[in-house]
Order: structure tokens, then C-alpha cells, then sequence
């Protein structure tokens, strides 16, 4: 290894470690057998899981997200899709326009997104609904599966729907037949990371969120104003385990989806 | 009218035409090759027949009836495009079946067609294979056969030779010339391989800057260049600028040439229709005749090029192979036949 390589691998190091450091910090605090957070622990026991396993405004919390993040992939992809089909593939007036469109909310602080919302839903009734948070978390996850599914489906094999087109198959054929199953490994990325997107977002959340509705982001950022026990830690930790388990299961089926289809 | 005609066909795309009023006559069961270098409007043309892309102007007309607002699906049209396009995601066999279950053919019918297609282009027993589990020379018969079995009305064929290599490129020429003529199908065939157009086609269109430059058969083409593009384009040529003598006549290397002078003119003929005779043998009457100086002779395997230089520039005539190549150095006489002289004027750049 050359020296400027070696430096380089030194400081990629680091900022791996600066950035896993704190991760590091709040597993081992999940296992503290203390009352309240100390670093390092004490001791080390499974007495927060236990605790996180008997505490009813979380697991409601925790059960409401998942929920919400269930329904928004799903409508996301509903309308996502589709939207990007046309973007993809389609000739008509204003499609650049169109595009940049449907980029502005990913540039936009979800800061202000979740502002405007409050103020939009108030008169509505929307505050503190499932309807609310799921239309909430759209605003984030739409504009994503566009660009993502965009770019998927721009990215198929050359002529391979022309082809299927001089076989004979009608445009929605095409996409049923081709396009679609070709752009699988996309979609199921992509309806990973809009569950993930959901699951944690907070900004919009707090704003819309009330005691009626409350989302595990938003019940986890009030628990710690008001508490300061390593129950929030073990709660983490799970949290990383099942993020970790749906990444490896996309890893598998993308991958898997990748070596049959190319 | 013909079988297949395209009338006054144009593509523009802003301000740049890609195809500019391409008509062509083809009959039921020819093989017409489009031949032209990259950017010539073959493959819009071929795209435009089937349908993947809308003409600005002209008709096309299959078999009496228009199909110039037929979108793709609805044209029959067997279309091999150059990059393959197989369906990765499905067997080989379920490929060939493709444009069979969309036309909604029975079960049975279907298998029996696709085991035809796979025996037509002698891949019997890889259907349950995935494309990429295929060669190139493979996986271009797949989509050739998948084309075939839906038995349109014209087979496409763009570029679809240029990715093999020389040796599978010369095998599968003569598969499909004989798959062509075995079927009687309809076949245009796109590329800018002029051995291919040569010897895959009955005629030959050849394009230039979105124009057909000049249409017939190989040797139309061949021996009698219509312009001076296709007299380059297609297979080498000699060109020898022309000057004239003080009484007017045409020159090179200021030799007498028995042609028409011309002002801006290059004289062209084409190395194989050229001798290399002793400078002592007398001038035949209907012969062009010039002397120079050997520089070199390169044994290419099947001919022999003599590199010939005189006054005013260089010239190669090819020599059958076996014959006694003059030695470097010496003086010789180069004769060709009257009429293989042709004269373009230089195109202002």
C-alpha cells in the first residue's frame, strides 16, 4: 500500500468509527442493569427489554408505524410507480417540468413540509389521524419512488419493450409482461427503503402527530424529554436488529431477482 | 405495386432530418439490404417500417394496405435488433413463445412452433436456458427464431450480425440467406457491412445522409457507382485527380486518360479491374493505359497489392495471388478497360 493510501484508509477508519461510536454507546447501555443512564454501565442485564416489552404507549406507538409505513409504501408504490412509468417512458408537453416537480419536496426541509401540513390539515381534521400521518410521510416517500423507479426503469436493456411491442404486445402488455418484472429488484428496494423512510420519519410527525396518534419517532422523543432510563437504548437496539434484517432480506432478494433477471 | 412500398418517408428530429424522402419498392419474398455508414437513417428507416418510430411525412403500404399509423403491435413485423433484446427474465423457449402467446395461440400450437423455430436455427434442447446462459452466435439465433416463429410479413433485421465475430458473422450470413430463401420471406436488412449487403441481399439500397443514393444489385452497385459516395463506400477504389493537357484533354499524372475531362473531377477504378503489364507492351486500343514505378507489393493471402506510384500521386491494383508480382522498383504499365473508368466531380467542402 502507498503512503497516500494508507492515510486515506486511516481517515476512512476514523470517520467509521466516529460514526459507529455512538451506535456502540447506546447497545451497550440497551444491556445496563442500571436505573438510569451511565456510561459505561455498572452492570449488565436484560431488565430494559423486559421493561420495553410491558410499556403500552410504545408498543402502541411502535404498532401505529409499522401500520403507517405498511399503508404508505403500499400507496406509494400506487402511485409512484405508475407516475414514474410515465416519466420514464412517455413523450408529452411539460415532462421535464414534470420531473423537477417531483423533486422539489426532497430538497425542501421536511421542517417546512411538516409546517405547511399542520397548517393544511388543521382545518380538515387531519392532525393526529392515520390519514394524516400517512398523507405526512407520502409527501416523502412519493418523490422518492418516483426518482428511484425512474431511474430503474430508464435503465432497462435497450429495445427490450421495442422488441416485445414487434412480438405483437399492446403497450400495457409491454409493461405487464417486460417492464415490470425486469424492474422487480427496483421495486422491492425501493418499497424497503419507503418503509424505512416512513418508519423513521419524525420532523413531519411531530408537527402532526397528537396523544390520539403518535408514532414510535415522534413517543420516543417525548419519552426521553421526560425520562432519562436506558429504556430508549434497548428499544434502539431492536430497532437496528430489524433494520438490519430487512436489508439483508433485500440484499438476498434483489440479489437474488438480479442473478435470474440480467 | 410491390409488396412492401415506402413512399417519400421522413424523419426529422428538431432541425435535423434523419431520414429525407425514402421511397422504396420491395417484393413479396426479396431480401433488400439498407446499406450506409452509421448516421445515414438506415436504422430510423427500419424503425419507421416497424412501427417503433413515427414518420414526418410519406406512407408506407404492406401488401396493398396503408400501415404508416399501424403502431408496432399491430404490424406482424419480425424485427432482430442488433443489441438481441431477449427477455432476460425468460427462458430461451418461453422467448421464442413470446409473440405467439400475445397473438393468444393454443397451448399445442405454441410448443409446436417454438420446437420448429428452435430446429430452424439449431439450438433444439437449450430451451429451458436463460439468454445469458447463451453465446452471442446463440442468443442471435434465439431472437432470430423468435421473429420467425410469429411468420411475419416482413423480417428486420438491424445490424444484426456486428456483434459476432468474423467467423460465426460468415456462418450465420449464409444460415439466414438460406433461411431466407427456404421461407420466401420478406427481408430488409440493415447494415453498414458491405460484404453482408453483398452477399446476404437480391438488391441493394445504399444511403447517404438520410437518402437512398442508389438502389440495385451488388454488381448495379458494384460496377456501376451512381454517385461518388457509393463509388467509395462501397468496396476500394482508386482515386486519381484528374488535370488536363494543353489541348484540353483529360490527364493523370499527366498520362492521356480516355475520358471526358472534367474540371474538379477525380477519375475511379477499382483495383481489381486493373493489370500490371511490361512497360514495353504496346498500348491497346480500348484500353486505358498508365506508367509508374513500383514501391512495394503486400501478399495479402488471396491477392496481391501492388503499390503503384507515378507522377502525380499513388495507385494499388490487386493481383490474383500466384501470379508474379513485379519487382519493387520497376517500371511498369498499369491497363484497365475503358469502361471500368468513372468520373465524380469533387464535392465542395
Amino acid at each position: 500500500m502507498t503512503g497516500a493510501g494508507r492515510v486515506l484508509s486511516s481517515f476512512a477508519a476514523l470517520v467509521y468509527v466516529m460514526i459507529l461510536a455512538p451506535i456502540v454507546v447506546v447497545v451497550m447501555l440497551a444491556f445496563s442493569a442500571d436505573n438510569f443512564i451511565l456510561f459505561p454501565p455498572s452492570g449488565y442485564s436484560l431488565r430494559w427489554f423486559n421493561q420495553l416489552a410491558s410499556n403500552g404507549p410504545l408498543l402502541t406507538a411502535l404498532w401505529l408505524s409499522v401500520r403507517i409505513a405498511a399503508v404508505v409504501t403500499l400507496l406509494s408504490l400506487v402511485v409512484g410507480v405508475p407516475a414514474a412509468l410515465a416519466l420514464a417512458k412517455g413523450q408529452f408537453p411539460g415532462k421535464a417540468a414534470l420531473t423537477g416537480f417531483f423533486l422539489a419536496p426532497l430538497l425542501l426541509p421536511t421542517l417546512i413540509t411538516g409546517l405547511a401540513l399542520l397548517l393544511f390539515f388543521s382545518p380538515l381534521k387531519l392532525t393526529a389521524t392515520l390519514p394524516g400521518l400517512v398523507l405526512g410521510h407520502m409527501t416523502v416517500t412519493v418523490p422518492f419512488v418516483i426518482r428511484m423507479m425512474a431511474t430503474a426503469l430508464a435503465n432497462l436493456p435497450d429495445d427490450i419493450e421495442a422488441a416485445a411491442a414487434t412480438l405483437g404486445a399492446t403497450p400495457w402488455r409491454v409493461v405487464r409482461r417486460v417492464t415490470l418484472p425486469l424492474a422487480t429488484p427496483g421495486l422491492i428496494a425501493c418499497a424497503c427503503l419507503s418503509f424505512l423512510l416512513s418508519f423513521d420519519e419524525t420532523v413531519i410527525s411531530l408537527f402532526i402527530a397528537g396523544p390520539r396518534a403518535s408514532t414510535l419517532p415522534v413517543e420516543m422523543v417525548r419519552y426521553v424529554e421526560g425520562r432519562t432510563d436506558p429504556l430508549i437504548a434497548a428499544l434502539s437496539v431492536v430497532l437496528i436488529v430489524a433494520t438490519l434484517a430487512v436489508v439483508l432480506v433485500v440484499e438476498r432478494l434483489v440479489g437474488v431477482a438480479r442473478a435470474v433477471g440480467k | 405495386m410491390s409488396y412492401l412500398e415506402l413512399a417519400g418517408l421522413q424523419k426529422r428530429y428538431g432541425n435535423a432530418v434523419a431520414v429525407d424522402d425514402v421511397s422504396l419498392s420491395v417484393e413479396q419474398g426479396e431480401s433488400v439490404a439498407l446499406l450506409g455508414p452509421s448516421g445515414c437513417g438506415k436504422t430510423t428507416t427500419l424503425r419507421m417500417l416497424a412501427g417503433l418510430i413515427e414518420p414526418n411525412r410519406g406512407t408506407m403500404t404492406l401488401d396493398g394496405s396503408e400501415i404508416t399509423r399501424l403502431p408496432a403491435h399491430k404490424r406482424n413485423m419480425g424485427y432482430v435488433f442488433q443489441s438481441y433484446a431477449l427477455f432476460p427474465h425468460l427462458s430461451v423457449g418461453r422467448n421464442i413463445a413470446f409473440g405467439l402467446e400475445e397473438r393468444g395461440a393454443s397451448r399445442s400450437e405454441i410448443e409446436k412452433r417454438v420446437q420448429e423455430g428452435l430446429a430452424l436455427v439449431r439450438l433444439g434442447g437449450l430451451e429451458q436456458r436463460r439468454p445469458k446462459e447463451l453465446s452471442g452466435g446463440q442468443q442471435q439465433r434465439v431472437a432470430l427464431a423468435r421473429a420467425l416463429v410469429i411468420q411475419p410479413s416482413v423480417l428486420l433485421l438491424d445490424e444484426s450480425l456486428s456483434n459476432l465475430d468474423a467467423k460465426l458473422r460468415d456462418a450465420m450470413r449464409h444460415e439466414i440467406r438460406s433461411i431466407q430463401r427456404t421461407l420466401g420471406i420478406t427481408t430488409l436488412f440493415v447494415t453498414h457491412d458491405q460484404v453482408e449487403a453483398l452477399t446476404m441481399c437480391d438488391r441493394i439500397a445504399v444511403m447517404h445522409r438520410g437518402r437512398i443514393a442508389q438502389i440495385g444489385s451488388a454488381e448495379d452497385i458494384y460496377d456501376r457507382p451512381a454517385t461518388r459516395f457509393v463509388a467509395e463506400f462501397v468496396g476500394r477504389a482508386n482515386v486519381l485527380p484528374l488535370a488536363r493537357d494543353a489541348q484540353g484533354r483529360a490527364t493523370v499524372w499527366e498520362q492521356l486518360v480516355p475520358v471526358e475531362a472534367a474540371e474538379n473531377a477525380d477519375l475511379f477504378v477499382r483495383p481489381q479491374r486493373m493489370r500490371i503489364v511490361p512497360v514495353s507492351e504496346p498500348a491497346s486500343g480500348d484500353a486505358a493505359r498508365l506508367t509508374g514505378r513500383v514501391l512495394r507489393s503486400v501478399f495479402v493471402g488471396d491477392h496481391v497489392e501492388v503499390l503503384v506510384e507515378g507522377a502525380g500521386g499513388q495507385l494499388t491494383v490487386e493481383m490474383p495471388s500466384g501470379s508474379a508480382a513485379p519487382a519493387e522498383g520497376s517500371e511498369v504499365a498499369i491497363v484497365w478497360p475503358r469502361a471500368e473508368s468513372r468520373v465524380f466531380v469533387r464535392e465542395a467542402s
